[in-house]
This record gives structure tokens, sequence and C-alpha cells, in this order.
């Protein structure tokens, strides 16, 4: 066992951290995350031109050949950060249904565009009954001669603002709740019969809902066999929670470290706040909260790299503890900083924000925590 | 002791419920007139209008029961918002310490709702720590007036407000308890700039507040100079209980649970969900217990006057229980409670649930840190002392 990163993997870390450090200071995040569309286009290109947009990519796709150890790599300094580019849309949800079901034509005409950040993708697969259960799809896709046409509604579908292209889930076959019977989709985003309502969301990024009226595809739109899009779903998502639960994490560190910084300097009754044992111990359990949930997330990485029919278990653990422990350390963050932890003008603040939002996506602490004992 | 009501509790709670509904706004009705004209007819039924104010000041003089039947009722009724800053806060401080002059110049105002007061306590360099303050008050050589310079933060509806009553420092040579003198001055005056802070639920009710040569004649001086520390101090242990709210917690638990059960899983709802369930479950029981906390508090203190430091295990609990509401909501709002703005995605109870839960962090903050009263509770009730003084 190794928990040694290759010199290839510490050369990108740092060079992620540099970039996070000379780009992403407060006042720049809010200015980008208010204009249109949300995040840098410039940034955006950097990444590519960087080789960001291709770690997770094969060789064979024209990408790096890296696994999710490199995402997790990138996504724990992008946290540090709140990074507002859409690397999880594009690259860990889009990127990654093509990249596992996509035929040859579909990898071809979409992969080397993800990889140069010349294309805006992303995918929609939650709707408003399903709350955090992926297999409960009731968007249609009906058989009509040569092609399929799509009914339905699709909710909270991050960077489709800016997405040339959609996945999109849908069902072919059985009813509402089968795992059985789930077909993806690559559709353009302006095709007719899609209308998107879009909407900033609590952490500052862009989301929609999305409505599909009669939208004709072909068969070759197929990501995947189809009824058989489940498995690469589910395996999406499993990355998503990997990829999350490291961005929560580098938020998690910056959260703790301010914490500590400040306590040391704030005076009240005559000393600093951190001279007070009450408050360096809810510290010193912000601090472990962080460890631990680092802990799980190399545990659950490093399963999936390993073996990934092997890690489903880890992975619902590790999301109950990012969940509960990001929002502990957010929540202790801003109690110790006071009230000016309660207001837009520190960072702080909006490192919790996006530590809620990592909560309530691909789903919350109850919902793991169900799906982990039920295993 | 005996937990029925008696046959007299009941006919008030009777009186208290037709009385609301008898006044209820009609459709149409100008919400501000409605307001007004409401107090006038409160007013009308011997002091309905100021519930908590002492009968000699024209209060109705309610037993304990007839306090807590109020506030359940009125956590329940749609009745005209009321804000706490005059009426609450400053209007106590008024009747014990204040002159004669000062409670006919001041209480008639608060009481008929025309004057809205803001509270200058907080300061940056002061907030779990008050009586650290630093915004100094000069006195002219004639006696007459004051010069205030300084700031104050997280002053609430600072600007809306027409009045603010103020803790300012006029002598720094003895322990920062001392040398604290309160003042009152109007608020729309020169000298005066307010600037909003937006908290992370992205609203503006806070500001700071700054003073450059303020001056306030020595007649809006309550009490001694020097002593404001012991007017406010007594003001913050009444600050406290109000700051429970366990009343509206507990509609806001029923309609939590109304919430959680429109939201369907499978064959039931949420509250099915056992995980959920039991936060529910838990965060009842906690409301129940300290429900009665609040009650014998209130009853000793119709005993024996003053709300004392068990004031403090109420601030505590009540202000984590508001806050376990909020992010329940979050909760039951699933993907939905990302979603930012008026738009509005989701079920209804989502839009501005996360806003509310983020605003809610403040609850155990302000009027004193959870962790300042615990040091309180630790003091006063347990009697622990720290071998070095902190």
């Amino acid at each position: 066992m190794n928990f040694e990163l290759s010199e290839e993997q510490k050369m990108i870390q740092q060079s992620v951290e540099r970039f996070v450090q000379e780009n992403y200071d407060l006042s720049n995040r809010i200015k980008i995350s208010s204009e249109d569309p949300g995040f840098s286009k410039e940034y955006w290109s950097s990444m590519a031109e960087l080789g960001w947009l291709g770690l997770a990519f094969s060789e064979e796709d024209g990408g790096f050949g890296g696994n999710q150890i490199d995402t997790l790599v990138l996504m724990e300094q992008f946290g540090k950060g709140l990074v507002l580019e859409p690397f999880l849309a594009n690259i860990v949800l889009g990127g990654g249904s093509i990249k596992r079901g996509g035929s040859q034509e579909i990898k071809d005409s979409i992969i080397p565009k993800l990889i140069d950040g010349s294309l805006q993708i992303t995918l929609a697969y939650a709707e408003e009954q399903s709350r955090f259960d992926i297999e409960d799809v009731a968007t249609s896709a009906r058989k009509e001669g040569d092609g399929f046409i799509i009914n339905g509604k699709k909710s909270m579908v991050l960077n489709a603002e800016s997405a040339d292209k959609i996945v999109v889930v849908a069902r072919t076959n059985g009813s509402q709740v089968d795992e059985e019977g789930i077909s993806l989709f690559l559709i353009d985003a302006d095709a007719e019969g899609i209308d998107r309502e879009n909407f900033p969301t609590v952490d500052g990024l862009r989301a929609s809902e999305i409505s599909f009226k009669d939208v004709q595809v072909t068969s070759e739109c197929l990501i995947g066999e189809k009824d058989k899009g489940f498995s690469i779903l589910q395996a999406v998502v499993n990355d998503a929670i990997l990829a999350l639960a490291a961005e929560a994490v580098g938020a998690m560190e910056v959260l703790y470290k301010d914490t500590v910084e400040y306590t040391q300097q704030r005076e009240q009754f005559d000393h600093p706040l951190s001279d007070f044992q009450v408050l360096q111990h809810r510290m010193v359990d912000m601090f472990m909260e962080y460890e631990q949930c680092k802990s799980l997330l190399f545990r659950a990485t490093m399963e999936t790299v390993q073996d990934p029919s092997l890690s489903q278990r880890t992975i619902h653990a590790l999301k109950h503890l990012i969940g509960k422990s990001g929002i502990f350390v957010g929540e202790s963050a801003v109690q110790l900083h006071g009230g000016m932890g309660v207001t837009e003008e520190l960072r702080i603040g909006h490192f919790f924000k996006r530590l809620l939002v990592i909560d309530s996506q691909f789903g919350n602490a109850d919902f793991h925590l169900d799906k982990f004992t039920s295993l | 002791m005996d937990i029925n009501l008696s046959s007299e509790d009941l006919a008030f709670r009777d009186e208290v419920r037709s009385f609301f509904e008898e006044n209820k706004i009609k459709s149409g009705e100008d919400y501000f007139s409605w307001r007004l004209g409401w107090f006038e007819k409160a007013r009308e039924k011997g002091g309905w209008d100021v519930p908590k104010w002492p009968e000699k000041f024209g209060g109705p003089g309610w037993t304990p029961t007839q306090h807590y039947i109020w506030e359940q009722e009125t956590a329940k009724a749609n009745i005209p918002f009321d804000l706490p800053f005059g009426l609450g806060m400053l209007a106590p401080i008024l009747m014990n310490y204040g002159n004669e002059e000062q409670q006919n110049r001041f209480l008639p105002d608060i009481r008929d709702r025309k004057v809205n007061w803001c509270q200058g306590y907080s300061e940056p360099g002061a907030g779990s720590d008050l009586a650290n303050l630093k915004t100094k008050a000069v006195l002219s050589d004639d006696g007459t007036y004051y010069t205030v310079n300084g700031s104050k933060i997280w002053t609430t509806l600072a600007h809306v407000a027409d009045w603010i009553f103020c803790l300012t420092r006029t002598d720094d040579s003895g322990i920062k308890q001392q040398g604290i003198t309160f003042l009152l001055f109007p608020m729309k005056q020169e000298g005066i700039e307010v600037k909003p802070i937006i908290t992370l639920g992205g609203s503006h009710t806070v500001n700071t507040v700054h003073f450059t040569d303020v001056k306030v004649p020595v007649e809006n001086r309550i009490g001694e100079e020097g002593k404001g520390w012991t007017y406010a101090k007594g003001l913050l242990e009444h600050e406290r209980t109000g700051l429970a709210g366990l009343s509206k917690s507990l509609v806001e638990l029923e309609q939590l649970k109304d919430n959680a059960r429109s939201i369907q899983r499978g064959n039931g709802n949420l509250m099915d969900n056992s995980s959920y369930k039991s936060k529910v479950g838990e965060l009842e029981i906690d409301l129940l217990a300290t429900e009665f906390t609040e009650l014998r508090s209130l009853a000793s203190a119709a005993a024996g006057g003053e709300p004392g430091p068990e004031s403090s295990i109420l601030k505590l609990k009540g202000t984590e229980i508001k806050q376990r509401i909020q992010k329940l909501t979050v909760e039951a709002s699933g993907i939905y409670s990302s979603a930012w703005g008026d738009k509005g995605v989701g079920p209804s109870f989502a839009k501005g649930g996360t806003a509310g839960y983020l605003n809610s962090r403040y609850f155990t903050i302000y009027g004193g840190a959870s962790e300042v009263q615990k040091d309180i509770v630790a003091k006063k009730v347990l009697g622990l002392t720290k071998s070095s003084s902190k």
C-alpha cells in the first residue's frame, strides 16, 4: 500500500494549487459568478491547455490515460478556491458517460472537443419526483421508426445554460423505478422541443430545469445499449461522488485553517479567541472531521481504481461522511467567526455554501447511510 | 402542580382566539392601517397591545399561564408584525431606570408603534465581549451635551430606524464594565452613516453604523453617567428569553412535518423515512422539554421578579431548535435545496429554505454566542470559577 502521489500527479497538484491561488481570490470569484456564463472561458481554455481536461480520458480517446486519482488531485485543489469552471459537468458527468458507453463515432466527435475545451456538455438525470434515487426515471424515450421520441422533465441540471450537448437519462422500458429499461441519449441542447429554465444555485453556480417535448433523436444517439444505461449512470454518479468528495475535502481544509487563523487574531475578553478551550476543542473536531473525510476519500478512490465492483459500499460511506462532516465544519467555521461568519464578506461563508450544496447532490448524508446499511 | 388550564384560563384562550378572528385582515385592506388599527383595538382590551409591560405602565398584568396562552395563540394566528427593539428592549429600561420625563416622552410613541428603534450595542471589537465597547461619548464643558464618535455593528434595521439606544464609553479608567453610558438619539441626523451588511442568506437586515461628532443632549441619557452596563445587563436577560421563540418553533415544526409528508417516497412519504423521522422526533422531544423549561422560568420570574441566568438555557436550547428546523427544511427540499433566488423550483417550501437556514446560523451568535451563554450558566448557576480570570 502506498499513499504517495506520482511525480506527475505532484506536479499537477502544484500547478492547480498555483492556478487557484493566483486566480481565485473571493472578489474575483464573485465577479466571475455574477457575470454570464457564470465561469471564465479564459480559465477554461487555460485548463485545457494545461492538459487538465484530458487527464481522466484514455489514451485511445485522446486523453492522458489517468484515473479517479488524477481527478481527486484536481478536485481537491479546485475545492480550495471554489473553482466555478464546469469540470464536474463536462468531464466527470458528460464525458464520463460518453467514455463509458459512447459509440466510437460519438467518442470521436465529442471527447477531443471536451479535452480542448471547445465543447460544453452536461448530464440530465434527476427529476422532480426522483429526489436522490437515480433509477427513478419518468422521462420517456419512445421508439419510433429508426429513432426515439423523448418526453419529460429534468431537474437541477448543472451547466445546462452553457451546454452544447446534453446526455439525457430516459426510460425506454420497465416501470418508473426499475434499473432495467433506462437508456442514455446524447442530444443537441438546442434541439426542437427542449426548453431550459436557468437559475443560480446557492453556491454561485448555475443550474436548469429542462423540459423535453417530443424531442426526436436517432438510434445513433444512444450511449450504451438500449435499456442497459443504469450501470453507466451508476458508474458516472460514483465518479461524481468521488470528485465532489475531493472538492469538499479541499473546502474543509480552507475552513478549518481559516478558523484557526482567525481565532488567533480576534481578541475578546482580553484574550485571543484561540485561548478558550471550548473553541480549541471545536477546532480539533473540525480538523479531525477533515482528516477522516480525507481518509475515506482515499479509501473509496483507491478501491474504485482497483475494482469498481467492490467499492460501492465505501462510496456510500464516503458521501455520508462528506455530507455530515462538511456541514459540521461549515457550521463550526461560521460559529467561530461569529457575526462575520454569517456575512458574504468573508470567504468561509462561500465555502460553507458549497459544502451545503455538495450534500444535496447525488444523495445526501441520510440517503447514503440508508444505502450503506442496506448493502 | 396541575397541567390543566383552569376554566378562567380556557375562557381567556377563547377570548384571545375570538379577538384574533374578529380582527383578521380583510382582503383588500391596507396592511399598515390594519396594523395600527389592530394595536388600537388590542389596547382597548386592556393592554393587549403591550402584553409584557407591567400594569403600572398600561400592560394587562397577566399570569404566566396567560402569557403562555398568548404566545401560543399569537404564533398560530396571523397578527401584525411587531419589532422588539422599542417595545421589548428599551421600554423595560425606561421603566426601570429612566426618569419620569423620559418615560412620558418615549413610551407613548413606542406603544403607538410610531417610532422605530434600533439597538446600538455590538461593535467591531465588542461582540460576545460586549463590555469591551469603544464608541466614545464626551460631555461638553458646559455639561449640556455629549459628542459621540465610533462604530456599531450588527445593528438590526438601523436603515429604517428613527432612533437608537446606544451604549457609549464615557470613561475608560476603570474596569471595562464601568464607564459605560446609555444614550438615546435620533438616527436621521448629520454624522450618522449606515452601511448594509449582506448576510449569507442574501438579505439586508443588519448594518454597520458610524458616528462622527454626533451631538446628544444630556436629557437623553438614561440614569447616571457610567452606569449604562448595569441598565443594559438586565435587558440582555430579557432579550435572551425573547430569543427562544418556542411557540413559533412549535408551529414551524408542524409545518415541517406537513412539508415532509408532501414529499412522496415509494408508497409513503419522507416522514416514513427512518433517519428523517428520527431527527424530527428528537427535535420535537427537545421542544417539548424546552417549552416547559420556559414555563417554569416564567413562573419563577412571576414569583420573584426578573428572569435570572436560567434564561441562558432557553436561549441555548431555543436557538438550536430553530436552527434544526431550518436544517430539516433544507433536507426535505432534497436536490432543490441548492436552487437560489426568487424563481423557486421544486416544492414550494424549498423556496427561501436554504437562505433561511444560512441566516439561522446567526441565532447561536447574536444576543451572546452559545459559548458565552454556557460560560454564564457555568459561572452563575453552577458556581464554577476559572482559576485564571478570563
